[in-house]
């Protein structure tokens, strides 16, 4: 007996990839016959992201993804850059859309939209991470016109984001130094999504062992030449550089 | 844990190859799964009968081959 499902199918624990059949034989009069489909899975959620990046690039905006573990910093540091902004121009947040993803909770949302910025927030429930559909369908609920940035801040999460494009043309991975110099190590699908590794939390460095440059070295190892930069949205640290990064635009 | 979301998009264009190829039942499904896919088979495979159930697919056979890369391709299906 089978002893995945307690079935009369041969197979069992010995084959858990192979999930067996339960109506494994053609009906009578029809001959089984293969059908050649080779598609990529993701295919669908690839052609959304790009329709909604020409779609964006057709207002003139582009869409910077922020990923990384829950707690990395993510909201602090899109505070701490509306807060830069709007010391130059005022109206500078009003330019810029959020669109926030979490399981729950509007927390996020609410902290973006005291600093000026228009911001939609996704409740995911159970689901790990942000596609291009999801995306799409909360920028909907925003009046785009004047805005010339979207950030998509991700579920915390440093698996799932990975191979879902949300219609960004980069996307900005960070990792706070509580986490370990490690972690670009750990979760190499992750690095390689990402088009600039931020380190964050560096007012903490004093009373940690992570070693900023081995951090980035590690993540190196996966992606080849990954820009990268550290700051702190506490102190203020390396703010110009993520601003600079940001400003230079350009696509992967 | 997105494996279930991806098993219901492997089902919907199974189905929709099935219907194009004139067939009535999908017996087997042959899908390649990278290392980097951030796909896990064994969970893909837990999956796919509980969101098979009230497809063509019902009972069908998923065939994993493992590769080295980010892809995640359906190959092909047999169908009758």
């Amino acid at each position: 007996m089978c002893g995945t499902c307690g079935c009369g199918e041969p197979g069992g624990p010995a084959s858990p990839i192979r999930a067996h059949a339960h109506e494994p034989s053609p009906a009578p009069g029809h001959e089984a016959r293969r059908v050649e489909v080779e598609t990529s899975l993701l295919a669908a959620n690839e052609a959304n992201a790009r329709a909604l990046r020409e779609r964006l690039a057709g207002l003139g905006i582009e869409a910077v993804g922020l990923l990384g573990a829950p707690g990395c910093g993510k909201t602090s540091l899109l505070e701490r850059t509306l807060e830069i902004l709007a010391a130059t121009d005022p109206d500078a947040p009003a330019r810029v859309a959020v669109v926030e993803g979490d399981c729950a909770t509007d927390h996020d949302a609410r902290r973006i939209a005291t600093r000026g910025a228009r911001v939609a927030q996704i409740e995911t429930g159970a689901l790990c991470h942000l596609d291009a559909h999801l995306v799409g369908h909360a920028l909907e609920k925003l009046d785009l016109d004047g805005v010339e940035r979207v950030f998509v801040e991700n579920v915390g999460n440093l698996v799932c984001p990975a191979p879902f494009s949300c219609g960004e043309s980069r996307r900005a991975l960070l990792v706070s130094t509580p986490e370990g110099d490690d972690k670009p190590e750990k979760y190499p699908a992750m690095v390689a999504a990402a088009d600039c590794l931020v380190v964050t939390k560096t007012d903490l460095l004093p009373h940690l062992d992570f070693d900023v440059e081995r951090c980035v070295e590690r993540a190196r190892r996966v992606r080849p030449g990954l820009p990268a930069l550290a700051v702190s949205a506490r102190s203020g640290a390396g703010m110009d550089e993520w601003l600079a990064w940001l400003a230079a635009g350009g696509r992967r | 844990m997105h494996e279930a979301r991806l098993c219901l998009s492997l089902l919907d264009l199974a189905e929709r190859h099935l219907e194009r190829a004139g067939g009535e039942r999908i017996l087997a499904v042959r899908v390649e799964v990278g290392a980097l896919s951030g796909v896990v088979p064994e969970a893909l495979a837990s999956a796919f009968p509980i969101c098979a159930e009230a497809t063509r697919a019902r009972g069908a056979e998923l065939r994993i081959e493992r590769s080295a890369g980010r892809d995640l391709v359906l190959r092909d299906l047999e169908v009758c």
